[in-house]
């Protein structure tokens, strides 16, 4: 399909969120669009996808002027949407879920399971799934979710495929495979609109990209005509230097010991030592228990078996509270599900682990949540209308930051990061990079666990790699990205 | 500019539908507007009321308490066998009190440490206290219960022609909205509800927060099962059937949120008054009782449609 | 301001239903106020039509609250009468202990009660209008026992533990009959229909033998009917109360043996009859028994 959308114009009230914005997509190519949180990406692939309407501007399918107003006009015209929350229903079968709301019938109006069935596991097939189309797609991977996602797609007859974010919770080698699906289908001449954080991988993926800012065009290249430090530029409007900042913390004596922990089969035996002012990476590839991991050692889920050390005694931590008043901070991986109050302002969501702290017998001191909470965000720089604003009203980037500012502002000395900058734009990637550093400087003892080698690389004084819950090996220093792949994959 | 509009709608908004309520009735019924009906409606809501405001800290955490309804009667019945057992009520007031605190936690308990449904959990509860209100009264009512004068002044009593049980509804209110606005333990009872899961890495003691909201629900029905049981001075064991239902209705009419996380109790005062008005004008205005379901049903249903967010 | 708006609409929709059925606001000196504790039994609904047509033909008007069975309900509806100032409270308490508070502040506002169907206990009423219950149980007892011969198993389903209606009822029923009747189960049902099925379903399972049933409402009769024609026990005597029209019916269709008849229409405009002498100044007797009979 070749689509163009032109000079399209989006204002929610008075706001303009899309200013004359232009994208073009040719037939049988895949299109990154890229800009930073809020620059207007989602809100004009809404457009596409017929959930929300355009103020001006115009759609182009092969040339013709279209008219999408609602959620059927782009299944019609050949435009599919995959969010990056997958729209899956986790009670009904494979087969079920990619006929959802097209089900063939019998002659008798009833569902034919087995026209459906034969149909999705041919389109499964298509894309190189072997899987039963009767299996629960509560009981698959995201990795497959995804592909089942696609076929959902290709079953509607999609010529154009907008994904975005699909690789935030794929492994490496789901994120080859669903390349691989993404390259046979643009041979068959299926378009796709790719958004993602994951800048290098555009460049191992699409053809062209698309940039925008602030709701605006800011141009369109061949990617090969691009190198990565241009498209960030492009993003943020200027050049930023290096993505990391130089590192200046200066690791001391241990703080933390960690010896044959282990819980189930999620992890077993990992050992390891963590000094004061020093920053470990915990790599490996998704599942390999690394969430479960540090959600343990915060006493989320207590681990069962091993010994915890802290300043050379043995500690028993078993629950959140235990775990803070030892000094431990965990800055959680999905912030939205199990990190903010998202519809509570940004002093509450700063404030709701230090609550005991601001009262005397119970009672809050009046201001004193507004001045404890400021402080903390004027720290880390967050960016919001107010501190009474929801925090679901913030950007990404700067929801992380008063996730953050709630942890830091409690002075821990062991400050467990979990995908410290998923879904989070450049700019303020590089701002989060910072505060660790800054912390770690400090003397902070900083554990993060991290699906992005360079972020690793970048910010670390030594990698535990963790396969398959467990410990594969220990990098002290001068690791590179190959290293660290072979130990998480264990080839 | 934008949000605070909305949300200074959604606050005013239950208080707006009273008022106009209100000049409605004031306007089709002369006996509607008077200090003594005005006086009246106050002494009907506070039952409601105070069941109510129990009811809003619990649903504040996303949960659901039927039980309140039976806890009341149970409460009642103990208290009036106390009473016409001789002891005083300076102390069989506070024992009562005690009681639905004790009967309101049993639910809490389960809820948390089991981690069953609200709903399921006090439904069950529902039951099971019914079942011991008839048990202790062998289904009659108990009468007989002396002439004391705490006890007498709490349903029927008044202080400078405002009656008493008004009195306790709006000191409850009143209390309650300063510990939920200003006290620790109200700012947890909203981050359980927000997101339980957020609350439990801040390190809140979720459970505890969680059982202990059915435990205040449980003091405020056995309030309101002492404000009735003097009223009617004599315990009655099918009181408060369905009290739980007008007990929601109230609080949710408050604008607070089913799911948790989003209300604030002046809203369950101003929730429990327009039900309380709706029942008393209706009667004034000599609408059939079977009208009166329908348009009280219709109004929450409005309430609720009004309140949707976008 | 859509929301407004939409506040504003649906306000006006109750203020244009609530106009429809409201009436013009009349000289209270012509209002009778009618508590009744029910009208999900159409017992108490055929009470209320009588009083409303006996109203209307002496140029009242009757304002009727109805409570569910809810004494706290009641208490309200009560206050509410007060404040409407109505000439004559007429009461059908749904507890009669419960009613004393009520009596107490219609009397502290100087307007007369008078209690119709159930008593108040402990507070003093105007007059008390009602059937004899316990002369109407003791007329179904004897009736049975004509039935079903000396001796013979039978069953009582009793009212709403507590209810003065129930207690009396049973009070005549079981005075009547002991020592001549072998009453092997007697159990609650509530007065209601739903309630006297699966109540005489237990029943049934433990005694399949019985000859006779009594029930302190037709309802429950009704139900209890439905219950041993499921069991196959055609030829078990049921002898119920009220005579309601269904049960009238069933008196005719030879289902039921026979049903005691209070005259809920004849109570309802008696209770008007006399608050409307007291209205005029009249003296009324503080007793006034309204008749029963046996429909056979």
């Amino acid at each position: 399909m070749n689509l163009e959308m032109r000079g399209i114009h989006k204002s929610f009230g008075t706001i303009p969120v899309l200013k004359n914005m232009n994208l073009e997509v040719r037939e049988g190519e895949i299109h990154a669009l890229v800009g930073e949180n809020g620059a207007g990406k989602s809100t004009l692939m809404r457009i596409l996808g017929g959930v929300i309407s355009k103020d001006a501007g115009e759609i182009l399918v092969d040339g013709r002027p279209i008219e999408i107003s609602k959620v059927r006009d782009a299944e019609r015209a050949g435009i599919s949407i995959i969010h990056q929350e997958l729209s899956v229903l986790p009670n009904m079968t494979v087969a079920e879920n990619i006929f959802l709301g097209m089900e063939p019938r019998t002659r008798l109006g009833l569902v034919d399971s087995k026209a459906m069935r034969r149909a999705a596991a041919e389109t499964l097939g298509r894309l190189g799934l072997g899987l039963e189309p009767r299996v629960r797609a509560g009981d698959l991977g995201v990795g497959q979710l995804q592909l089942v996602e696609i076929a959902k797609a290709l079953i509607r007859k999609a010529r154009l495929i907008v994904m975005d974010e699909p690789t935030s919770a794929l492994s490496e080698r789901e994120t080859k495979r669903l390349f691989e699906v993404m390259r046979a289908l643009k041979a068959e001449g299926v378009s796709f609109v790719y958004i993602s954080h994951r800048l290098e991988e555009l460049f191992a993926i699409c053809d062209r990209l698309t940039v925008l800012r602030d709701g605006e065009y800011v141009g369109s290249a061949s990617i090969r005509e691009l190198s990565l430090e241009r498209v960030v530029a492009m993003m943020v409007g200027r050049e930023i230097g290096d993505r990391f900042p130089v590192k200046t913390n200066r690791p001391g004596g241990v703080v933390l010991e960690v010896r044959d922990l282990g819980r189930g089969r999620d992890f077993k035996g990992i050992s390891f030592s963590l000094r004061r002012g020093e920053i470990l990476g915990v790599a490996g590839l998704m599942g390999a228990g690394r969430t479960e991991l540090v959600r343990a050692l915060f006493g989320a889920e207590p681990a069962e078996r091993g010994n915890i050390l802290l300043d050379g005694q043995e500690v028993r931590i078993r629950s959140p509270q235990e775990a803070m008043a030892l000094g431990l901070a965990l800055v959680t991986e999905e912030r939205k599900v199990d990190g903010l109050f998202l519809p509570f302002g940004v002093d509450f969501n700063i404030g709701s682990a230090s609550f005991p702290s601001l009262a005397t017998l119970g009672v809050l001191s009046p201001g004193k949540l507004e001045a404890f909470a400021g402080k903390a965000a004027e720290a880390l720089r967050v960016k919001t209308p107010s501190l009474a604003s929801p925090a679901a009203s913030l950007s990404g980037g700067n929801q992380q930051k008063v996730v953050l500012a709630r942890w830091l502002a409690r002075e821990p000395r062991v400050l467990v990061l979990d995908e410290p900058t998923r879904g989070v734009d450049v700019g303020a990637k590089r701002e989060i990079y910072e505060i660790i550093d800054r912390l770690a400087a400090r003397g902070v003892a900083v554990l993060m666990v991290s699906s992005e080698l360079p972020e690793i690389i970048g910010m670390s004084d030594r990698v535990l790699v963790m396969r398959n819950g467990k410990n594969a090996g220990l990098l002290e220093s001068g690791f590179t990205q190959e290293q660290i792949m072979s130990l998480a994959t264990g080839v | 500019m934008k949000i605070r509009f909305g949300k200074l709608v959604s606050r005013l908004g239950p208080l707006l539908g009273l008022l106009i309520l209100s000049a409605l009735l004031a306007a089709l019924s002369p006996d509607f507007l008077t200090v003594s009906n005005l006086m009246n409606i106050l002494n009907q809501v506070s039952l409601n009321g105070l069941v109510a405001v129990g009811m809003t800290f619990v649903i504040l955490t996303g949960g659901i308490d039927l039980s309140v309804g039976s806890i009341l009667a149970l409460t009642a019945a103990l208290l009036a066998a106390m009473l016409k057992a001789g002891i005083p009520d300076f102390l069989a007031i506070p024992a009562t009190i005690l009681l639905g605190l004790a009967l309101g936690m049993a639910s809490g308990v389960a809820i948390s440490i089991f981690r069953l449904q609200p709903f399921i959990v006090t439904m069950a509860f529902m039951t099971i206290y019914r079942g011991a209100t008839f048990v202790f009264t062998q289904g009659r009512p108990i009468t007989g219960l002396g002439n004391r004068r705490i006890f007498a002044a709490l349903g029927r009593g008044e202080l400078g022609g405002v009656p008493w049980s008004g009195l306790v509804f709006l000191a409850g209110i009143g209390i309650t909205a300063f510990v939920l606005a200003r006290t620790v333990y109200g700012k947890y009872v909203y981050a359980v509800g927000g997101n339980p899961e957020a609350a439990r890495l801040s390190g809140l003691a979720v459970r505890k927060i969680t059982a202990s909201v059915y435990a205040v629900s449980g003091i405020f029905a056995a309030l309101a099962g002492i404000v009735l049981t003097s009223r009617l001075d004599s315990a009655q064991p099918l009181a408060g059937n369905g009290y739980e239902l007008d007990a929601i209705a109230a609080v949710v009419l408050g604008g607070t949120s089913l799911s948790g996380g989003k209300g604030f109790m002046l809203g369950t005062l101003i929730g429990a008054f327009i039900i309380g008005v709706l029942n008393n004008g209706l009667n004034l205005l000599e609408v059939s009782s079977f009208y009166q379901q329908i348009v009280k049903g219709g109004v929450i249903l409005l309430a609720v449609l009004l309140d949707r967010r976008k | 301001m859509k929301r407004i708006l939409a506040a504003l609409t649906a306000v006006l929709l109750c203020a244009a239903l609530l106009a429809g059925c409201g009436r013009d606001a009349k000289a209270s000196a012509k209002k009778i106020g009618l508590a009744i504790s029910t009208l999900n039994n159409p017992f108490f609904v055929t009470l209320k039509d009588g009083a409303s047509a006996k109203a209307t033909e002496l140029g009242y008007e009757l304002v009727v609250t109805d409570a569910q069975d809810d004494p706290a309900k009641q208490a309200g509806q009560v206050d509410d009468l007060i404040q409407k100032k109505v000439a004559v409270i007429l009461i059908n308490p749904c507890n009669s202990d419960a009613a004393k508070t009520m009596v107490e502040k219609a009397a502290k506002a100087g307007i007369p009660v008078i209690s119709v169907d159930r008593g108040v206990n402990g507070a003093e009423v105007l007059s008390h209008i009602a059937s004899d219950n316990v002369a109407g149980g003791a007329l179904a007892g004897q009736e049975l026992l004509a039935l079903v011969g000396e001796g013979a198993k039978v069953v009582e389903l009793e009212g709403i533990p507590g209810a003065s209606a129930a207690v009396d009822r049973g009070k005549g029923f079981n005075e009547a009959v002991v020592g001549k009747l072998n009453v092997v189960a007697r159990q609650p049902a509530d007065f209601n229909r739903d309630k006297g099925f699966t109540v005489m379903q237990n029943i049934i399972q433990a005694n399949k033998d019985i000859r006779g049933v009594f029930a302190h409402n037709d309802e429950m009769a009704l139900g209890a009917i439905k219950a041993l024609e499921a069991a196959g026990l055609k030829d078990v005597i049921v002898i119920g109360f009220d005579a309601v029209d269904d049960a009238v019916a069933a008196v005719k269709a030879g289902n039921m043996k026979a049903t005691v008849a209070q005259k809920p229409s004849l109570i309802g405009s008696m209770a008007v009859e006399t608050a409307v002498a007291h209205i005029k100044g009249e003296a009324v007797q503080k007793q006034i028994p309204v008749p029963l009979e046996l429909v056979k």
